[in-house]
């Protein structure tokens, strides 16, 4: 019994004593705030998981991966409608839009614009994977929050910090999913 | 030129730029951004005889030589190399000077200056200006090497503390500098293809965007970086710019690198 009421404190110690090496000094933090407070509160606000990627340098080291990953995993969430796939039009508009999701800075296969190439190309997403229950909960849960499969990874974590709803986050999934999506019809920009 | 030239000038440019650059954008294949840029650099010279960032330094010019409320100008502020000396100094920036005992960019050094040897109130210094004045310093480090080398304490400092933000994911985005720069080098977000500072991140601005017909210094380009990563933009004049310069300009230094044309002319 004792050892079940340790059992948080022993997970939890790796990422505590990741961040008491936390790499503000007292002395840096105040030149942060000369930044201005807008700009220290993102600091001084880091979440841990945030510290972690930062404090390994976006590789974390295996024994720290199997904890991370389970508490990834537990951010996602689902529409109330328990449906994975929603409308791809409106996925459309969140997905070509810079401000909402952004997703053609670094996704090749946009028909609208012209993609970037730092993620893979997802062009003609849906012919090549099918609409399988499996396929629509990886890529939902992949939008969802990236790093309960990339840890670290660049891509933002859309459901997991509010970027996107879980409904908005169906539609993205339909967009590139859904054989009708023009995401599928179209010549994505670029393409030979 | 006066001011009131340029901008009619630059008004006339925009119309035509805008013209051209929809046709840009809306290309199926990828076009070469520095290509681009080279070419719309020329159509400048080609239809006015003179490129938008030389009228910034222009402008500049006429305001480093104007008097403050002190009655000096700015050829008695040291801005690194010894009072009046301009060749170079964009060059060895930021570095630390003793009598603000603070490590100073350019731009902070002009925001300085105008304060202390000219006698301004801090608001009364409007930040075209500053930027005007920055642009007219730093084109006598036209194609300059870099020769940013931290020693001083202070130096140093800011080199960690610029290390330090440079890899810190932050943010609703979950960003870093780092996470595209490092990683992501010689690739490509949309048109725009991501360099390291060993690559030489950093050394055209002063520069036009034409993009936006504007003037951006490092510090404006580093706000859109932050901008663009949804974290809210520090301060002009902060520790955090010049903490972030200091870093990326001493990696330039190593891999050996130097200063574009200065200003530049890009998207």
């Amino acid at each position: 019994m004792k050892l079940k009421k340790l059992f948080p404190i022993l997970l939890a110690t790796p990422l505590v004593v990741a961040l008491a090496q936390s790499y503000f000094t007292p002395s840096e933090l105040e030149a942060i705030k000369t930044g201005g407070k807008a700009y220290a509160e993102v600091f001084l606000n880091q979440r841990p998981d945030q510290a972690l990627c930062s404090f390994h340098r976006n590789r974390l080291p295996a024994d720290l991966l199997p904890q991370f990953l389970e508490e990834q995993r537990a951010l996602i969430k689902y529409p109330a409608s328990g449906k994975l796939m929603g409308d791809w039009k409106k996925g459309g508009a969140i997905f070509n839009n810079l401000q909402k999701a952004n997703c053609f800075s670094c996704h090749f296969g946009s028909p609208v614009h012209l993609g970037g190439d730092v993620g893979p190309s997802l062009e003609k997403y849906g012919l090549k994977r099918g609409q399988s229950e499996a396929i629509q909960r990886y890529t939902y849960e992949v939008i969802y929050n990236a790093w309960a499969y990339f840890p670290c990874t660049v891509m933002y974590r859309f459901g997991a910090l509010g970027g996107l709803t879980p409904e908005e986050i169906a539609d993205v999934v339909a967009y590139l999913l859904d054989p009708e999506s023009e995401f599928n019809t179209k010549p994505a920009v670029g393409s030979k | 030129m006066g001011r009131k030239r340029r901008w009619i000038l630059l008004g006339v440019v925009a119309l035509g730029t805008w013209a051209g650059f929809g046709a840009y954008t809306q290309q199926q294949k990828p076009l070469d951004p520095f290509e681009e840029a080279m070419r719309q650099r020329q159509m400048y010279l080609e239809t006015f005889g003179v490129l938008p960032g030389e009228l910034f330094v222009e402008e500049g010019k006429e305001l480093f030589f104007r008097k403050g409320p002190s009655g000096k100008t700015l050829e008695e502020c040291d801005f690194g190399k010894g009072k009046g000396v301009l060749e170079g100094v964009y060059a060895i920036l930021p570095k630390y000077f003793p009598d603000t005992k603070r490590v100073e960019d350019l731009e902070t050094r002009v925001y300085t200056c105008m304060q202390t040897v000219q006698g301004f109130k801090p608001s009364e210094i409007k930040r075209d200006e500053v930027k005007a004045i920055t642009t007219y310093i730093a084109s006598f480090s036209s194609k300059a090497r870099i020769q940013v080398v931290p020693k001083h304490p202070a130096e140093l400092a800011m080199y960690n503390l610029g290390r330090e933000l440079w890899y810190t994911r932050a943010g609703a985005r979950d960003m870093s500098c780092a996470v595209c720069h490092d990683q992501y080098a010689g690739q490509r977000v949309r048109l725009s293809p991501v360099r390291s500072p060993k690559q030489g991140l950093g050394n055209e601005w002063p520069a036009y965007r034409f993009e936006e017909d504007k003037l951006y210094t490092m510090q404006d380009r580093i706000d859109f970086c932050y901008e663009s990563i949804a974290i809210p933009k520090p301060e002009f004049y902060s520790e955090v710019h010049i903490a972030l310069t200091v870093y990326m300009l001493a990696e330039a230094t190593k891999a050996g690198r130097s200063f574009e044309e200065l200003p530049f002319f890009t998207r």
